[in-house]
């Protein structure tokens, strides 16, 4: 692997040691662009009290290019598809180098707080919000049950 | 003298001044062998007359006297002495046209082998028959074993033999059928097997009637040779003009001995004209072999008294000398009859030695051959080659490849030889490091190269191979079978002793031998030309530190003169007359000439390499040395090494020309020139390869016991710089320049690159040593192992603003190139080119260089003015350039983004805090800090690869923190603070000064700066002033925590490039240390492994000139893998250059053999940078 720029150290370290609440993200041991990333399902939202775990890599370009960011444990939401693909904005077009792993991660919580619909990735869920709200809420906490870990007490 | 011979004289002399009315030509012939009689006459006291006034017309009596009254002009004598047969008349012309200048000499030398030399070679080889001349004044002995030849040049000595018919004993060499025409009628038929005898016309005839003055012949020779009867001694018959052409000047001597017998004439008696066929049995005679002189000593001594006999001779025989030129034309004549008849007799010369020893105990085995009377002639033509070989181009070799210059170097040392050397281990007590094997070898050649045999490594082979080498002008023979007539006859098996199967003979002189004619160098040294990085500094430093002084002097007085120093040698002839030539004998020193930049180098490698305490060094160099005379000769323990640069021999050696005139000056009457030094070594030997520079003139007048020459290159550009090695280590008679023109230069510009290239051979291979990395040892090993090399070419885009710019001049560029070639006059714009080219160049690596005067830059030093002059509509170019693309806010706006900049902004401390949100440095560096439109910081470096990474994608660019649009002409920096306003100063960012090599820079050094600290770099350019701009953007860039840059060019002196590396290598694990280096300052010699990435900022012309620069790092000692980036920018001039590095490298620059073709060259390359 290549360098190491010196800003992902700082990130890095930072994750570490002013962690955001709900949120871990620990750089992998054989290479540091790979971090190993957890979420808590936000109150108030159906993923509440699940931990979701994703996998987050910083391509070389980062921080021009964007990370690359996913769910490895299966969530109903309709911006998130059956291979944990995420559509959100700031991975894509709204990219800023001025972001960073913790504002992408704030980003994806948030993400499961509002879901959006409109925009959706995973077209049959997104339908099933559309038509049947808390039919799909009501899935997505039964999906968080039997695949989320449980947040601890 | 005899009767009829001075009667033939005397008509000879009627006849001369019939023809000299009608032929020029034939003037000079005289001329020449006049001046051949006179040419040992030097010395002698002769009253000056009037000056010559050579005209055309004049008569040969007038000359002669006008010659043999002696105007001893020093410049004919000094041409004559290096030219022995330029006539008279040529000499005489050249001293009017070249005498009074400078170089008159070397300008004359090189009008004479121009525009004369080639006409008198077109027929029979030129010089060589001058080989002897010569080789009096030379210290290595070119001769095959002298006691047994027999010189024809000995024209005294064979007036008083040719008589006599007497010969010790003769050998068959050949025989022929021949058709002989009867001129008189038969009484009854000739009996088959009646022995014939051949004779010369009765009637005297002078040479000169015979042969034009060219040495062709003028009569018809048919009639000068008559076959006689044996019995009634009568003449019977005439042989064919072509076999009595060869006949002919071979009758007059007893060199080649003819017997004639009849094998058919159709068994009737013979009228006028009917043929009949004989058998010519050719032999060669003991007359040959220097029988009848066999108890003559050293042939020095018999050039000698043969001078002084001629001179008694001249004396006497004063004002009569045209019987020289009989003897000349006829030893011409004789030698051209003799190739013509070895063509005839078909024999050729062997090439391997081993094979025909072999094929010649079948022979002898087998029966004897059968002539096949059929076979005659049936491939004369093929015959002819071999036998001309030395003189005529070989067809096949014409399209010979010039990758040959490489090959022959592999060529110069066969592998073999070297693997077997033995090594030879220095001792510990004198040498502290451990040597590779292959350069103990090394130690072990050069040591036998001093003939030091006692300190080389035992070894069962015999010691002299090295020297056992034929002289390549010399051809070996093998006798043929007896099948002579009479032998066949006698049915006699002749037997061939074993150990005289071969005979010698070199065609170009007409000398015979039937020993082996060794070349056998006096010389000391040699050119150690190992390939760069394998270690020639620590090779020398083992022989020094081995062998110290001289062994043989210890016991001799210090101001012994060495026997082998011929006094009035040309090239040092000042020397030895201002000093007499009684220089202290320095036994214990060893000079080492060395490039400034190398000094120290050498330096520490002395003391890393010493392990005695009794040996010490001096670098003299600045004067820190007052007399070096007297440290060398006078005190007990003399530095065992003089460490000095080739500027000081250079500076001695002017100021020693000078004082010759004026007062003796200390360092003159004391320094380098006062003593003659053990041994001299001079590295990157190169660097004298241009004879007529000072610096080459300085460094051939050292004098010393033992030369060696290291060199990793010792070709640069042509053949013929090897010539100044040569004449450097003093390689007689190669040394002698028409020596080497005749053999090397003139067939190599006849693209006879064969012969040239065998003779090259030749001449190095006893002297010669060359290893390179690829070589493997006697185990197969490789010599070195070096770790890999990865060069990468990085093509780049044009920044907007250098875009600009390269189209301008390379419209301006075109048409001129255009214009130049639709009128043909490309050449006389030739530098006004090299500008246009130049201004490409700099505008690739960067704007601002255009303009800069670059002393470093090649061919450009008259063409200055012309750079300044179309400056100032550059600069506004510039300018325009920069304004258009660099800076695209109106004024109002700008004013308007300030105001909103300052409200912001309101003072210093508000800029504290400023993080940059790209790479999250905070605060921004305020030097680097560049401002957004929407009031946003970042670093310069960040925000620009942003900037260039959406671009890249083709993304809009947006302010990363707020996402309004931005634009990389719409920025602002801060400005110099004034000092009584907190208030502050903002202006437009200007990127005008930024080029894509030095962004691209930046970037690679930032990326090597995150992912290995402390790792070296160096940087490599040819201009000077782009170094400056690189160490401005660079402590620009990186903060002094970060990068510590070093500079290293032609302008530091001694001791800061010592400071400058000697910091350089010491590793920094906290910053990067970044060497900028000059191409041409730093290109060779030095040492950088401690670096292993490497940044080539501009490609040069010459390929070898940038594998010189990376070998600095990629050499022994590096450990890791070398990594080279070479930038080029796309679509550009450097695109075009890479091609034609790419041409140079398969072809090789050796080709250009003269002037002429080398611009030729160029143009081509012009047009190609254009097309």
């Amino acid at each position: 692997m290549a360098s190491l720029p010196k800003r992902i150290i700082k990130e890095t370290e930072k994750l570490v040691s002013d962690p955001v609440p709900g949120i871990t993200a620990e750089p992998h041991d054989d290479n540091l662009r790979y971090f190993q990333v957890t979420i808590e399902g936000p109150e108030q939202s159906p993923y509440e009290d699940g931990v979701f775990e994703l996998e987050l890599y910083l391509p070389d370009d980062y921080p021009m290019e964007a990370p690359k960011v996913r769910f490895l444990t299966r969530i109903y939401h309709p911006n998130i598809d059956r291979l944990g693909r995420i559509c959100l904005d700031v991975l894509k077009t709204n990219w800023s180098p001025a972001l960073q792993i913790r504002t992408v991660l704030l980003s994806i919580q948030a993400l499961l707080a509002s879901p959006n619909p409109n925009d959706p990735l995973a077209n049959d869920v997104a339908e099933d919000w559309i038509k049947n709200e808390e039919g799909a809420k009501a899935k997505a906490r039964e999906w968080t049950r039997s695949f989320a870990k449980k947040k601890p007490e | 003298m005899s009767h009829i011979e001075q009667e033939e004289r005397k008509r000879f002399f009627n006849d001369e001044l019939d023809i000299s009315e009608t032929s020029l030509n034939f003037k000079s012939e005289n001329k020449e062998s006049f001046l051949f009689s006179n040419s040992n006459n030097d010395g002698d006291a002769v009253s000056v007359s009037e000056t010559p006034e050579e005209e055309g017309h004049e008569s040969v009596l007038q000359l002669a006297e006008e010659i043999g009254e002696g105007d001893q002009d020093q410049f004919i004598e000094e041409l004559r002495r290096i030219i022995p047969e330029i006539p008279m008349s040529l000499a005489v012309e050249l001293n009017k046209k070249f005498g009074s200048q400078e170089e008159g000499l070397s300008l004359a030398l090189s009008h004479y082998f121009d525009h004369y030399n080639g006409k008198s070679s077109s027929n029979i080889p030129s010089s060589p028959n001058q080989v002897n001349t010569l080789s009096d004044t030379s210290s290595s002995i070119l001769s095959p074993s002298p006691s047994l030849v027999r010189k024809r040049k000995d024209y005294g000595f064979r007036n008083q033999t040719r008589l006599e018919d007497t010969f010790a004993w003769k050998r068959f060499i050949g025989a022929m059928q021949v058709t002989g025409m009867a001129t008189r009628p038969t009484v009854r038929p000739l009996k088959y097997g009646s022995q014939l005898k051949l004779k010369r016309s009765s009637e005297e005839i002078s040479a000169t009637k015979v042969y034009d003055s060219r040495g062709r012949k003028k009569a018809s020779m048919a009639s000068l040779v008559r076959i006689h009867d044996v019995q009634y001694n009568r003449e019977i018959g005439r042989v064919p003009e072509d076999i009595a052409q060869i006949l002919y000047p071979l009758l007059s001597s007893n060199e080649i001995s003819f017997e004639v017998t009849l094998i058919f004439c159709d068994n009737k008696r013979l009228s006028i004209g009917d043929s009949f066929i004989l058998q010519l049995d050719c032999f060669l005679t003991s007359a040959n072999f220097g029988g009848s002189y066999s108890d003559d000593q050293s042939f020095m001594k018999r050039r000698r008294t043969e001078r002084e006999n001629k001179r008694e001779k001249d004396s006497v025989n004063f004002g009569r000398p045209l019987t020289e030129t009989d003897e000349e034309l006829e030893s011409r004549s004789k030698r051209l009859a003799l190739l013509k008849l070895f063509d005839k007799l078909k024999l050729k010369p062997i090439l391997d030695e081993q094979k025909a020893l072999e094929k010649h105990k079948i022979e002898l085995s087998s029966d004897p051959e059968i002539i096949n009377i059929d076979d005659d002639d049936i491939c004369p033509d093929q015959v002819t080659e071999v036998i001309h070989d030395f003189r005529d181009t070989q067809h096949e070799e014409e399209t010979m490849n010039l990758n040959q210059l490489k090959t022959f170097y592999k060529a110069a040392q066969s592998s073999d030889s070297l693997k077997n050397l033995p090594e030879t281990e220095p001792s510990r007590d004198v040498f502290k490091l451990e040597l590779r094997n292959y350069q103990k070898q090394g130690l072990t050649w050069m040591l036998r190269r001093e003939q030091e045999f006692a300190k080389t490594a035992s070894d069962d082979e015999n010691l002299e191979t090295d020297v056992n080498m034929i002289n390549p002008l010399w051809k070996q023979f093998k006798w043929p079978s007896d099948m002579s007539w009479a032998a066949q006859k006698i049915q006699q098996d002749h037997v061939n002793p074993e150990d005289d199967v071969f005979f010698y003979a070199n065609l170009h002189s007409g000398e015979f031998s039937l020993e082996k004619p060794i070349l056998k160098t006096m010389v000391r040294g040699g050119i150690l030309s190992d390939e760069m990085g394998l270690g020639k500094t620590v090779a020398a430093y083992s022989l020094i530190l081995s062998c110290p002084s001289d062994s043989g002097a210890a016991d001799k007085n210090l101001f012994d003169v060495k026997d082998t120093e011929v006094p009035g040698n040309v090239s040092s002839s000042f020397i030895s007359s201002s000093l007499g030539n009684k220089k202290p004998y320095a036994s214990k020193t060893t000079l080492v000439v060395v490039p400034m930049s190398l000094l120290t180098q050498w330096s520490n490698e002395f003391t890393k390499a010493n392990n005695s305490s009794d040996m010490n060094h001096e670098v003299y160099y600045g004067g820190n040395v007052s007399s070096l005379k007297t440290l060398l000769t006078k005190t007990k323990n003399p530095p065992a090494v003089v460490l000095t640069t080739y500027g000081i021999v250079q500076n001695e050696w002017t100021k020693h020309t000078k004082g010759r005139m004026t007062d003796e000056d200390v360092s003159v009457s004391s320094g380098l020139f006062s003593v003659d030094f053990y041994r001299i070594i001079i590295d990157e030997g190169h660097n004298i390869r241009n004879r007529t520079t000072v610096t080459s003139k300085a460094v051939m007048d050292l004098q010393g016991k033992c030369k060696w020459v290291l060199t990793g290159t010792p070709i640069i550009n042509r053949l013929d710089d090897l010539y100044s090695l040569v004449k450097f280590l003093k390689l007689d008679p190669w040394s002698q320049i028409n020596y080497w023109k005749t053999f090397v230069s003139t067939p190599f510009e006849n693209k006879n690159y064969k012969q040239a290239f065998d003779v090259v051979n030749a001449i190095l291979e006893p002297v010669l040593l060359r290893r390179t990395k690829q070589m493997k040892d006697k185990d197969g090993m490789p010599l070195v192992e070096l770790p890999p090399k990865e060069v990468v070419i990085k093509k780049l885009p044009f920044s907007k603003s250098q875009n600009v710019l390269y189209k301008f001049l390379l419209d301006k560029a075109e048409v001129s190139v255009k214009s130049g070639i639709a009128r043909g006059d490309l050449l006389k714009k030739y530098s006004t080119i090299l500008v246009h080219i130049l201004r490409l160049r700099q505008v690739c690596c960067h704007p601002g260089l255009i303009g800069t005067q670059d002393e470093n830059d090649e061919d450009l030093s008259k063409s200055n003015k012309l750079v300044t002059e179309q400056t100032v509509e550059l600069d506004s170019l510039i300018r325009v350039a920069s304004e258009r693309f660099d800076n695209s806010f109106s004024k109002e706006e700008l004013e308007a983004t300030i105001e909103k900049l300052r409200t912001k902004y309101p003072d210093n401390k508000s800029l504290q805090s400023l993080e940059c949100s790209i790479c999250t440095a905070e605060p921004i560096d305020l030097n680097k800090a560049l401002f957004t439109e929407c009031g946003h910081s970042f670093c310069e470096k960040c925000l620009f690869e942003y900037i260039d990474f959406q671009n890249g994608k083709k993304l809009c660019l947006k302010c990363p923190n707020c996402r309004d649009s931005i634009d990389g002409g719409r920025l602002l920096a801060l400005g110099r603070q004034r000092s009584d306003s907190e208030r502050l100063e903002f202006k437009p960012y200007s990127s005008a000064s930024k080029s894509s090599k030095i962004t691209a820079l930046l970037k690679e050094l930032q990326l090597l700066q995150d992912s290995s600290a402390g790792e070296q770099v160096v940087i490599f350019s040819q201009f000077s002033s782009y170094l400056d701009i690189l160490q401005r953007e660079l402590t620009h860039a990186f903060p002094d925590d970060v990068a510590k840059i070093y500079k290293f060019d032609g302008r530091l002196s001694l001791k800061e490039r010592t400071n400058v590396l000697a910091d350089f290598a010491v590793k920094d694990y906290s910053r990067q240390k970044i060497l900028l280096l000059s191409l041409k300052a730093g290109g060779v010699g030095l040492n950088l492994t401690c670096a292993s990435h490497a940044y080539m900022m501009d490609p040069w012309w010459s390929p070898s000139m940038e594998d010189q620069a990376i070998d600095r790092l990629h050499r022994i000692g590096q450990t890791s893998s070398v990594k080279v980036i070479r930038f080029i920018v796309q679509n550009s001039i450097e695109e075009k250059m890479l091609r034609i590095q790419e041409k140079k490298r398969t072809i090789g620059e050796a080709m250009d053999a003269d002037e002429d073709e080398r611009r030729k060259r160029r143009i081509e390359e012009i047009q190609m940078l254009f097309e």
